[in-house]
């Protein structure tokens, strides 16, 4: 993946530092997104796919794992990267526990910065995919009928459409034409594709 | 040989004698204007006791009328004389007195050579052989020349002028000068001016003998001239006595004295003096040679200081170094004070001087066992800091890293992008010299050296002390509020030293508030100009201070696990070094303007330090 771009964001109270990842960053393509304050960067942040956000630890005014938090709590979290210019170890276990990508330990090496920032931003492309597909899915399963969807979460459980049909108080032909609009709501051909599509919601929906 | 001869000869000649010694006094010390009066006084009454007798001998009227006339030359001259004697040895009698009786004097001189044969005699007509002294004299007979009386006018005028000088020497508390030589002075013109005037106008028959009553004035001069040589010899001895006692004293003391008389350029130096400044006992120094034991460093401040006090009779003091012609060096502290002449004019310098090397010594022991202490106390700051420090220097290092590293991806391309490969290079070259500035107020601070007082800005020691400190109050989550007033003058000191003081209360501060909640580290630097007073205030909203502040400042007083307690104490000696103050008190009380004196109490430290005077740089 050399120069396909992606958005990274730079946070770092150094101006020096800032401009120095800027080139580096730049200079193998990614788009950069450059800020000295947490306050700035909040305010102008709109989600970009893919993009990341490379962090200087030691800010005044806001803390940088705090921001993380922040940032992690979010449907679509963006993954961070940890720079920092002193690294104890019990601040990188909490950033690592708290979803970090990596920390990193100023002065950082090249390689090591650019393998994390790729790493970050395949990261959060496939996110982008699966959050898509869960969207997409949401939807259709919203088009469903109140009935439709009793009807599905006994058909996902693995009953029989007898059982269904004792369970809802209707007749067996009745489940049958519901069962088939599910499948063409759901646009699934088989009962195992319905029944993932079923899990890829319910992990979706917790 | 008649008495005649003889008496009048030996008065004459006993007149002269006199006369000679006292001309010589005179002549030894020009300032001694008795005896210069006194001599010629003495002169003139052995002339007139010469032509008195050649009067008393004449043998026709002509030569008598001469001899007369003559005698008025001495007259006028003892009569002048005795006037300036009065002025100058009494110091008493009118001016104008005096100024009349001269001019009466000198026109009964004129009138004696221009009226009548002499001022007594129009004419001698004959003269008369009495018996005197069991042989025959002669005295004139003729007619009196009535301007003889402006003449005895000049004598009634002295008498009275005498007379009311007596007076004020008696008030004056002389009473001796005033009985002796007033007294014989009034006493002899009274009898001379009687005989005078009984002879003269040849009421009696009687030769004219006031050479007698002029010696007796002459006696009494010459007395009280003596008593004035006799206590000068007096004085002399009792200066030798004192000159004695003062050496024995000085040589105890282990005093040197010394004289410089400016005049002769000679240096005159007691024993003591002579071993100090490595002299030989009979060796003449001059002053130039004196300085030339002198440390050359010290030289020309004594040059001018002694100088100077010659010059002005002002005093001096001081301590400097000699170097000894064996190349030892020696400590001296001096005290002196130069003396004018009667004059005014500057005549010489005295002074004393004391071998001090030994205090000297032992001062610049203690000075630099305590330049020790302070930089003992400096490195414990730093290793204190020495965590924000590497990050400190961690930062420039990591952004030149990055930075070449993004230089070398940019070269790589093709084509190369060289304009910001050139700015690359610009910033790397600028983040080195920030390292470097780093490395060099680092070193500043863990040198050991002497005191180097310059005029400095407190203003600018705040921002020192908080680029040094920034790291590590970040790391504390420690807000840092400055107001500094741009307008205080600056102060003199060794910035290393004060930066110290500062950065010690800076570190005390940030672990004071070790225990608050984040939001409640509050860190104040503060600098105000108040009188002649430059204040630099840190202050923090941390554990606070014992009840009794000043407790914090003894040796081994800390509340830190790994502290000797030494840091303040040392700061305080800083401070003194510096004639400045170091105090406490709760921020509460110090009244700092900041988000800080909220809910603790915290401690405020403040140093005075005194402002530079005003002209310096």
């Amino acid at each position: 993946m050399s120069a396909t771009g992606g958005t990274v964001f730079l946070l770092d109270d150094e101006p020096g530092m800032l401009k120095a990842l800027n080139r580096l960053l730049k200079a193998e393509g990614f788009t950069v997104r450059a800020f000295t304050s947490a306050r700035a960067f909040v305010e102008s942040y709109r989600q970009e796919v893919p993009s990341c956000l490379v962090l200087d630890v030691e800010m005044p005014e806001l803390n940088g794992l705090e921001l993380q938090q922040r940032l992690t709590s979010t449907e679509n979290p963006l993954p961070v990267i940890f720079l920092t210019g002193r690294g104890d170890v019990p601040m990188s276990v909490n950033a690592m526990k708290a979803g970090a990508i990596d920390f990193l330990t100023k002065p950082v090496k090249d390689v090591d910065l650019l393998q994390a920032v790729r790493f970050a931003l395949q990261r959060s492309a496939e996110r982008h995919v699966v959050n898509s597909q869960v969207d997409s899915l949401r939807q259709r399963y919203s088009s469903l009928t109140p009935r439709e969807c009793e009807v599905m979460a006994l058909v996902v459980a693995g009953r029989l459409n007898k059982q269904i049909a004792a369970a809802l108080g209707i007749v067996e032909h009745t489940v049958k034409v519901h069962r088939g609009r599910i499948m063409e709501k759901m646009s699934v051909n088989s009962l195992a594709e319905l029944v993932r599509a079923a899990e890829r919601l319910g992990r979706g929906n917790r | 040989m008649s008495w005649v001869t003889i008496v009048w000869s030996a008065t004459a000649s006993a007149c002269l004698t006199l006369a000679a010694i006292h001309f010589l006094v005179w002549s030894y010390r020009r300032t001694a204007w008795a005896d210069l009066l006194f001599g010629l006084t003495s002169v003139a009454v052995a002339i007139y006791a010469v032509l008195e007798l050649a009067m008393m001998r004449a043998e026709t009227p002509e030569q008598f009328a001469t001899a007369l006339r003559w005698i008025h030359v001495p007259t006028w001259v003892i009569v002048v004389s005795l006037v300036g004697f009065v002025r100058l040895h009494l110091r008493a009698g009118r001016a104008w007195l005096a100024w009349s009786i001269c001019a009466l004097r000198t026109l009964a001189l004129m009138l004696n050579f221009l009226v009548g044969q002499n001022l007594n005699y129009r004419e001698v007509t004959a003269l008369r052989h009495i018996p005197f002294l069991g042989e025959s004299v002669s005295t004139g007979v003729g007619v009196s020349n009535p301007w003889m009386l402006v003449g005895q006018l000049s004598l009634l005028l002295f008498f009275v002028f005498t007379v009311d000088a007596a007076f004020t020497v008696w008030r004056r508390g002389d009473r001796r000068r005033a009985l002796v030589t007033g007294g014989s002075i009034v006493f002899f013109v009274l009898t001379g001016i009687a005989q005078s005037v009984l002879v003269l106008w040849q009421i009696v028959d009687w030769p004219l003998t006031e050479s007698f009553f002029y010696l007796g004035i002459v006696l009494a001069m010459g007395y009280e001239v003596s008593r004035e040589a006799l206590r000068a010899a007096r004085l002399s001895d009792d200066l030798h006595e004192s000159e004695a006692r003062m050496t024995l004293a000085s040589e105890a003391a282990g005093f040197g004295v010394w004289i410089w008389t400016i005049a002769t350029n000679r240096v005159w130096g007691s024993e003591q003096w002579r071993r100090l400044l490595g002299f030989a006992t009979d060796a003449t120094v001059s002053l130039e040679e004196v300085l030339e034991r002198i440390h050359p460093d010290d030289r020309e401040k004594v040059r001018s200081e002694v100088r100077r006090a010659g010059e002005t009779g002002a005093d001096f003091t001081g301590e400097y170094r000699v170097m000894l012609p064996d190349g030892a060096v020696r400590w001296i502290a001096a005290q002196g004070r130069g003396y004018a002449d009667p004059h005014g004019k500057p005549a010489r310098t005295l002074g004393a001087v004391i071998d001090v090397t030994g205090r000297k010594e032992s001062e610049r022991q203690i000075e630099q066992q305590r330049e020790q202490l302070v930089h003992l106390g400096r490195v414990m700051n730093l290793s204190e800091l020495s965590g924000s420090l590497a990050h400190e220097m961690n930062q420039p290092l990591a952004i030149i890293l990055t930075n070449a590293q993004a230089a070398q991806r940019l070269l790589a391309q093709q084509p190369p992008d060289l304009a910001e490969a050139r700015d690359i290079l610009a910033d790397i070259v600028s983040e080195d010299e920030r390292a470097g500035e780093v490395i060099k107020r680092l070193r500043g601070l863990l040198k050991s050296g002497e005191t180097q007082l310059l005029p400095l800005s407190a203003n600018d020691l705040v921002q020192d002390v908080l680029r040094i400190t920034r790291s590590d109050l970040l790391e504390r989550g420690i807000r840092v509020h400055v107001a500094l007033d741009s307008s205080v003058p600056p102060v003199v000191g060794d910035r290393i030293q004060l930066q110290q003081v500062l950065l010690n209360l800076t570190l005390n501060a940030g672990e004071a508030m070790a225990a608050n909640p984040p939001s409640d580290r509050h860190l104040t630097l503060a600098t105000v100009h108040c009188d002649g007073t430059v204040r630099i205030s840190v202050s923090d909203t941390g554990c606070g201070l014992p009840p009794d502040a000043e407790r914090v400042f003894e040796p081994f007083h800390t509340t830190k696990k790994e502290g000797l307690g030494l840091g303040l104490s040392i700061c305080r000696s800083i401070a003194r070094a510096h004639n400045a103050r170091l105090w406490a008190e709760p921020t509460v009380a110090a009244g700092i303007p900041s988000a800080a004196a909220t809910t603790s109490c915290g401690a405020t430290f403040h140093l005075d330090l005194p402002a530079a005077a005003e002209g310096k740089p």
